[in-house]
């Protein structure tokens, strides 16, 4: 018989966040064409992109050399189909280059929003949440 | 450092052994390709044929590779990085490479890939503030039979001299192994905050270490002065100063009358950023300079602007020009020179040249005499449009090569439109009408909403080719590279006077109908030159093309990277039978062996065993026939070398992209 070593003797482990494998279930398949951020927040993410990115990679989101681009088809290149998490969290703890975590999860995210509002996702009725799990669920693919 | 006494005799001696065999055999690094089974240098060899004669991976057997070994980057620096470029050296079984975000130095057991030690610069503010972040393109290594060296420049633009056996910093070298780049350069400059860094890997030729410099990227620079890119030649052993060659020449110096209203004074940039080429019999190092400050509006300064957008031969020892040819002039579409001249000795017409050949971004190589600077075949000065940006000063004419052939498209016609489909061509076409098409040298235009919106170009800015350049057959004479083609937007804009002092930048006009930004629009956005989302141009959009350098012509060029996704599955392109198209995107170092043309592809694309990733392919070198591709988890970012070890032949390459962080992977054959 095993001791327990950790956590509770029973009814599984503690959790912090929602599961995500229960978001996913609960919506299978969602992309980033589903409506998954607003129109305010990616005009917030806007203002934002051009005071913190836009230096680097451009003002029309074509990169420049030293940063990729963020909209067209070299960005579907490198993120088509990727966990729009993976893209969050590469942004939140990588991004502005030169001040590297200085951008809080509410501002990545509607930096996020503006992208994809950018490349013609269509905006809905609820902002894009500043979780990385929760962002996991939803797939980055073209616009329609 | 951390290394147990016995590995670290190990460690000694197996470097030594390398070292003694070296010395031996006199230089380091001929001009023949990766000699002895090793990569001594960034290049292969010194004159970047990126070639090693090296068979035992070959048609056969290529998708057979497997993993030998991995090493994440992660944890090299405060965080992971994603755009892992490195290309490492092989030296007597250990393996040298930089990596991480903090640009650490890694020596590995190059079998296992087991750590044998880590250098690691914590450079603080200065660091935080550079130019030129991340890994970088790798490093040198230095020996003369007693000791080996390995040296390479910091993100602060630092020059470090470590001991190659245990990664200790080399007392006797600089200030306790370290030369401050930012002091010695021929002009004042602040050490924490100057525009000023480098990612290449230094090149060494017997006891000389040359350095080039890189600055921020400067479509919409701060201001028009800048820090200049001074080229400059340290003593390997002391960290002496030999000589600065300046790129920007000064009064009384050769070419500044090619800058008029004392714009020499105060202009920047005119680094070499790129991978430098040396012959040694010759004593001669190539520098491929790239533009002066302002990638896209030069009206600050007038002039042809020697030497920015020049190839220039310099002596090793004393820093004297033997002779430059300006690729050119007064550039205006960021086309710097973005790689490595290749130094090969060709046979054309019957003629015996020592020759270099220098790919550039926008889709042309220029071959010269090395010796003299002489163009092998004729290179023509042909009148070009002029512009009419407020200020701009145009230069009148362009240099053409006539030969070989241009290896990827240049500019715009209505012509290089997608047509997949009638529809398709229709939109692209009424896309374009809003832009100014025209051929080579069609300068930028100041951006307006009303039209022209701007200059559609092509290469990109990106190029074309870039930094990994190209790779060349020093028996076959053969040039192989990588290009993409993917369409850019080069509108100029006038500068408030907050973001930058200089009267026009980069960028393009916005819809003077739009709510401004921030007001909850967010959807104004252009998406990227895209029709229904496909590239606005037709494919293919990646492409390896082979030249025969002793001819002047094109022999092969395929399609390089697999059909991306998108495009496979595009609803527009149902039942369409469309080759592969390659990927729009990527700056791709191929490797050329024996038998093989190695490369990997630059995007994510759902691979034959359902996984996401990207292939390393390999093809015949004589045909351009594909032979053989293995699967990597993420893009190739640095480029490929290869090295015999205990009778095994090994790939190695820097994989990263996406949310994929920095990767080494090393293939070899089962046993």
């Amino acid at each position: 018989m095993t001791p327990h070593l950790w956590g509770p003797p029973s009814g599984g482990p503690i959790r912090l966040k929602p599961d995500p494998t229960q978001v996913a279930a609960q919506q299978p398949g969602r992309t980033s064409n589903d409506a998954v951020f607003t129109a305010a927040q990616a005009g917030r993410g806007e203002t934002l992109y051009q005071q913190q990115c836009a230096s680097c990679h451009g003002q029309a989101l074509a990169g420049a050399e030293a940063a990729p681009a963020l909209a067209g088809p070299a960005f579907f290149g490198s993120w088509n189909e990727a966990p729009l998490g993976d893209f969050f969290e590469r942004i939140r703890i990588s991004m502005p280059q030169d001040k590297p975590g200085s951008l809080s999860r509410q501002q990545t995210a509607d930096i996020v929003a503006y992208i994809l509002s950018f490349n013609k996702a269509p905006a809905g009725q609820t902002d894009l949440p500043g979780d990385t799990e929760l962002l996991k669920a939803i797939k980055i693919v073209p616009a329609k | 450092m951390m290394s147990s006494r016995p590995r670290r005799l190990l460690v000694s001696v197996v470097i030594l052994l390398g070292a003694g065999l070296v010395a031996r055999n006199g230089t380091l690094a001929g001009q023949s390709g990766a000699q002895k089974g090793e990569w001594p240098t960034y290049g292969g060899d010194l004159a970047s044929t990126r070639y090693s004669p090296l068979d035992q991976i070959n048609a056969d057997n290529f998708n057979k590779l497997e993993v030998a070994w991995r090493l994440k980057t992660d944890a090299l620096g405060p965080r992971p990085e994603f755009n892992f470029q490195s290309t490492p050296l092989m030296v007597g079984g250990v393996l040298f490479t930089t990596a991480g975000s903090r640009r650490a130095v890694v020596a590995l057991d190059a079998a296992t890939g087991e750590m044998l030690w880590m250098h690691s610069e914590h450079e603080g503010a200065r660091g935080e503030a550079a130019p030129r972040r991340l890994s970088g393109r790798g490093l040198a290594y230095w020996t003369d039979g007693k000791e080996a060296r390995i040296l390479y420049v910091t993100p602060g633009y630092r020059l470090i001299a470590l001991d190659a056996r245990t990664g200790a910093l080399v007392a006797g070298f600089g200030t306790n192994g370290v030369v401050d780049l930012r002091l010695d350069d021929d002009q004042d400059m602040d050490l924490v905050t100057a525009d000023i860094g480098l990612h290449a890997a230094p090149v060494i030729s017997k006891d000389v270490i040359i350095i080039g410099a890189a600055h921020l990227v400067s479509g919409a620079p701060r201001s028009k002065t800048n820090a200049k890119g001074y080229v400059r030649a340290f003593d390997v052993r002391t960290g002496k100063r030999k000589w600065i060659f300046h790129t920007i020449p000064g009064p009384g110096e050769f070419g500044n009358d090619t800058w008029e209203k004392d714009s020499w004074a105060y202009t920047g940039n005119a680094g070499v950023w790129a991978q430098m080429s040396i012959d040694e019999e010759l004593g001669l190092v190539y520098l491929p300079v790239e533009l002066p400050t302002g990638d896209a509006y030069g009206g600050h300064r007038p002039g042809a602007g020697l030497f920015g957008e020049s190839l220039v031969a310099v002596d090793i020892q004393t820093g004297q020009r033997k002779w430059h040819y300006q690729l050119v002039h007064h550039g205006l579409w960021d086309h710097d020179i973005p790689c490595a001249p290749i130094l090969v000795d060709l046979n054309v017409d019957g003629r015996a040249i020592k020759a270099v050949a220098q790919p550039v971004k926008q889709g042309f190589v220029y071959v010269f005499d090395r010796v003299t600077g002489a163009p092998v075949w004729p290179i023509e000065e042909r009148a070009v449009p002029q512009g009419d940006v407020p200020g701009e000063w145009y230069s009148p004419t362009q240099p053409f090569p006539t030969r070989p052939p241009a290896y990827d498209r240049q500019f715009v016609s209505l012509d290089d439109l997608i047509d997949f489909t009638p529809e398709l061509k229709a939109e692209a076409v009424k896309m374009v009408s809003r832009y100014k098409l025209g051929p080579l040298f069609t300068p930028p235009v100041v951006s307006k909403w009303e039209g022209p919106l701007a200059t559609l170009v092509l290469p990109n800015f990106n190029g074309g080719i870039n930094w990994p350049g190209a790779s060349v057959d020093p028996e076959t004479k053969m040039l192989y590279a990588y290009s993409f083609t993917l369409i850019w937007a080069l509108g100029v804009v006038p500068s408030d006077g907050t973001r930058s002092d200089m009267n026009y930048i980069s960028g393009l006009a916005r819809d003077p109908n739009a709510p401004p930004a921030g007001a909850g629009g967010g959807g104004g956005g252009g998406g990227g030159l895209t029709v229904q989302g496909l590239p606005l141009i037709k494919p293919p959009y990646g492409r390896i093309t082979a030249i025969d350098l002793n001819k002047g012509d094109i022999i092969w060029q395929v399609a390089h990277g697999e059909t991306p996704d998108n495009i496979k599955n595009h609803p527009a392109l149902k039942g369409l039978n469309i080759p592969r198209t390659g990927q729009p995107l990527g700056r791709i170092g191929t490797l050329t062996t024996k038998t093989l043309l190695v490369a990997g592809e630059p995007a994510f694309t759902t691979t034959a065993n359902g996984q996401r990733g990207a292939m390393l392919r390999a093809y015949n070198k004589a045909t351009g026939t594909e032979v053989g591709a293995v699967y990597m988890p993420a893009p190739q970012t640095g480029s490929p070398m290869t090295y015999m070890l205990n009778g095994r032949q090994y790939i190695v390459l820097a994989v990263s992209g996406g949310a994929y962080s920095g990767e080494l992977l090393a293939l070899r054959l089962p046993s």
